[in-house]
């Protein structure tokens, strides 16, 4: 840094001092618009996919607004630091996507959504994914507004990742292990990543997939429906 | 990481709930979690660099206290610490019941009388 930071002068305060023991919430701001979305989403699943960069989340969104064209109406909001690549790739296969850029931010906070959704038209939609920024740090701590959070973690990434991660995994009810037509070549157990997690949070469910060979995608595409099915549920009931 | 927009956030806070003492302020005690991410080095890095901007700020002083992870157990009916990320009771019950580590706020400030 070329200006040296200001140092501070040692002189006591001059008076008396006073304390004052509080409780300010840093994240009051994203949590307050986060609750927004919820109430403005009430017939709408939304699903917040994080992940670290390259875990095959956009190819995953893809291969879901694919099988389930017939079954559901679904919309990507998905956010990078730059390019609207991600948006590019889903509209390519006919997904209602629209970009987020972050400006090099390391997460999606509750406002970029909240704006994003004067921008997309959410008319008939049953399922709305929210692509996160890939990062398995920063966008745990911030509520979007999401009724699930689903964590992808490609088999290429190593089975230890739970535990060096933990806020993640402990907020995540399903744990995606993506890429899994790959199991037979890299030394990644599915058994190990689930002890893992499990000790980190021990409800998560765990679901092996690879979007481009199609195995557990079924499984997936059954979840997703149930999951739908249950907001629905809850909404006629409430 | 986003630990600048931590910091701001935490001046913004104070002007918002303290806008009479707001100039008086001479340390603020954050409390962050450990699953808070935070790293008090880092807040103390980019405070530094807010003072360039700021230089009304330089007077303060920040401190950062991490709070270790707290969880409950039904079984036992009480609280333990979750050591080395594992969110499991001595008992052998896992809890994913957090009673504390996930905070990320002001928890106290000291400021001059008028």
């Amino acid at each position: 840094m070329s200006t040296p930071s200001t140092p501070k002068s040692n002189r006591m305060p001059v008076g008396s001092v006073q304390c004052d023991n509080t409780t300010l919430n840093l994240l009051k701001a994203n949590d307050f618009v986060a609750k927004a979305i919820r109430d403005r989403l009430p017939e709408i699943l939304v699903i917040n996919v994080c992940s670290s960069p390259g875990s095959g989340k956009t190819t995953l969104m893809q291969e879901t607004g694919k099988r389930l064209s017939d079954k559901l109406n679904l919309a990507v909001l998905v956010g990078d630091p730059e390019t609207d690549r991600d948006a590019v790739r889903m509209k390519e296969v006919g997904i209602n996507a629209l970009q987020i850029v972050t400006g090099g931010m390391c997460h999606i906070e509750a406002q970029m959504i909240l704006q994003a959704l004067d921008h997309i038209d959410l008319t008939g939609v049953d399922l709305l994914f929210i692509e996160n920024v890939g990062n398995l740090v920063c966008p745990a701590a911030f509520d979007l507004g999401e009724d699930i959070r689903v964590t992808v973690l490609a088999s290429t990434e190593g089975d230890d990742k739970p535990k060096k991660y933990p806020r993640m995994f402990l907020t995540s009810e399903l744990m995606v292990v993506s890429k899994a037509d790959l199991l037979p070549y890299v030394p990644f157990s599915v058994e190990a990543v689930t002890q893992d997690a499990r000790e980190v949070n021990p409800t998560i469910e765990v679901m092996a997939i690879s979007s481009l060979k199609g195995d557990g995608m079924d499984q997936w595409c059954e979840w997703l429906l149930a999951k739908v099915a249950e907001k629905k549920a809850k909404l006629a009931t409430a | 990481m986003h630990e600048i927009s931590i910091v701001r956030s935490v001046f913004e806070t104070l002007q918002e709930a303290y806008p009479d003492k707001f100039k008086r302020i001479t340390k603020v005690q954050i409390e962050a979690g450990l699953l808070s991410n935070i790293q008090p080095i880092l807040i103390q890095n980019a405070f530094e660099a807010l003072i360039m901007e700021e230089p009304a700020l330089a007077e303060i002083e920040l401190e950062v206290l991490l709070l270790p992870i707290i969880a409950h157990c039904a079984v036992c009916d009480k609280d333990f610490e979750v050591k080395r990320h594992k969110f499991m009771c001595d008992c052998g019950t896992p809890s994913k019941n957090i009673v504390q580590g996930e905070e990320l706020q002001i928890s106290r400030i000291e400021f001059l009388e008028n």
